[in-house]
Parts: structure tokens; sequence; C-alpha cells
């Protein structure tokens, strides 16, 4: 099914958002590990800077495959759930609050791109 | 740092472009034509590849390799000035085809394609911001 302009406009913004906040956490990955709250890199099984790495490579991942319209609602699922963490670990503050924006237009590619099975799925809860 | 996020979010615009274009062509389908209804016209031209690749291939091509060299600009990772010596002469030559391919549009197909002009319009904002 085609899907409308704004959803592809939304998925390309995303793309973009993702790729490049993983280029500058590679840029500085102390500098962003700074966010996440002492008891949540208390929990960590590798060093922050290492976690940090990962978040990079993960935020490029989903980045590109946004871009490339590849998998959406597997990688925006992704996003949904990192973008959850990343609230958790590092609360709600004057940079992190744009998260709340990025995690209602995750929300929204996985929910426009899911196959229609699998909204059936989550619409059986609403009976 | 701001010329190379517009450099980088001219090339993932780029990028996503260019897949759309290759997703379609590969499935046998019309592109979407937004504005103008000449894109068909155009992608199917005999004009639509260069050196036996498809435009939208090579323009893949540079984007990627557009995004790369910003990304490991922004990183640091040596050597920088070859880098931007190699998205200089990229978007120099991505400047020359645009212009060929716009002219081509223009005088001989007659012609307009919403995404060819897109693609044009992000090499030359890539262009202006390398110049300033």
């Amino acid at each position: 099914m085609t899907k409308p302009s704004a959803y592809h406009i939304m998925r390309v913004a995303m793309g973009i958002t993702f790729a490049w906040i993983g280029i500058l956490i590679f840029k500085e990955p102390e500098f962003w590990g700074g966010f996440v709250q002492p008891w949540a890199a208390g929990l960590l099984p590798v060093p922050l800077k290492e976690a940090m790495i990962g978040t990079a490579v993960l935020d490029l991942a989903i980045g590109l495959l946004l871009l490339v319209d590849a998998f959406v609602w597997i990688v925006a699922l992704v996003a949904t759930l990192h973008l959850g963490l990343v609230i958790t670990v590092s609360g709600i503050d004057s940079v992190t609050v744009r998260d709340i924006g990025l995690l209602g237009a995750a929300i929204m590619l996985f929910w426009e791109d899911a196959p229609e099975s699998l909204k059936a799925k989550f619409r059986r809860f609403q009976h | 740092m701001t010329a190379y996020v517009i450099l980088f979010t001219m090339a993932a615009f780029g990028i996503a472009e260019t897949s759309y274009l290759i997703r379609t062509r590969k499935a046998n389908k019309h592109a979407t034509c937004p504005i103008g209804g000449g894109c068909a016209t155009v992608l199917e031209s005999k004009y639509n590849a260069l050196f036996g690749f498809h435009n939208d291939i090579l323009g893949l091509a540079f984007y990627l390799a557009m995004a790369l060299v910003t990304a490991l600009t922004v990183i640091g990772v040596e050597p920088i000035g070859a880098w931007t010596r190699a998205a200089t002469w990229m978007v120099a030559g991505a400047l020359v085809m645009s212009a060929a391919f716009t002219l081509i549009q223009w005088r001989i197909l007659k012609a307009w394609c919403f995404w060819c002009l897109m693609s044009a319009g992000t090499v030359l904002v890539m262009a202006v911001t390398l110049v300033l």
C-alpha cells in the first residue's frame, strides 16, 4: 500500500537525525556518556566508552536503514526501545527532552509500517 | 560544524531519494511525480545511464561517499585534508553532471523530472556550502 508523503518526510528526517547523532557520539563518546545517570552506568557490563560506541553504531544503522526505506517497522521498533532506554538512563533534561518527540515519531513509523497481522494482535487488546 | 551538518543532511536526502528511484526501477514501477509530470519521460529516456550504470546508482554511490567523507571529517579521522579535497572534487563532478542533466531535460527531452531537479538542487546546496 502506498504510504502518505508525511510518512516519508518523517522517515527521512528521523534517518538523518539518528545517523547524525551516531556520528556525533563516535566523535565524543565520553561527552555523550556523561548523560548516562551514575546508577545506570554502574549496571553496564562494559566500560561506558565502549557502550557509547555501540550506541553510535546502533544509531548509524537505524539512520541508514530508515533513509533507504528498509525493514522500517523493525527498525522503528528498535528505535522506540532504544529511545525508551535512553530516556530511562539519562533522565529528562533540556537536551534529552527532545527524545520524547523522537520517541513519538518512532512509534508512528512503527505503527504505519507494521504488518496488518501484527496490528490485528494489538487491536485484539481493545475488545 | 554547521557546514558539515548541511553537507551530511544533503547527502542523506540524496541517499533516500536515489534509494527510492532504484527501488521503483527494480519493481518496474513509475516513480511518483509530485510536481509536473515528466518523471517517466526523463527517467526512462536514453540519458538515464552513464558508463553503463544507471544514474540513480551513480547518484547513490556519490551521496554515500559524501556522507562517509563528511562523517570521517567530523569524527576527526586522519587525513582530514584528503577527505575535504575528496568532497570538493566529488561535488564539483556532481555539479557538472547535474548541470548537464538539467540542460538535457530542458533542451532535449523538454520534460522536467522532480527527482532529478531535487538532486540537482541538493548538489547545488552542497557546492554553495563548500564555497562559503
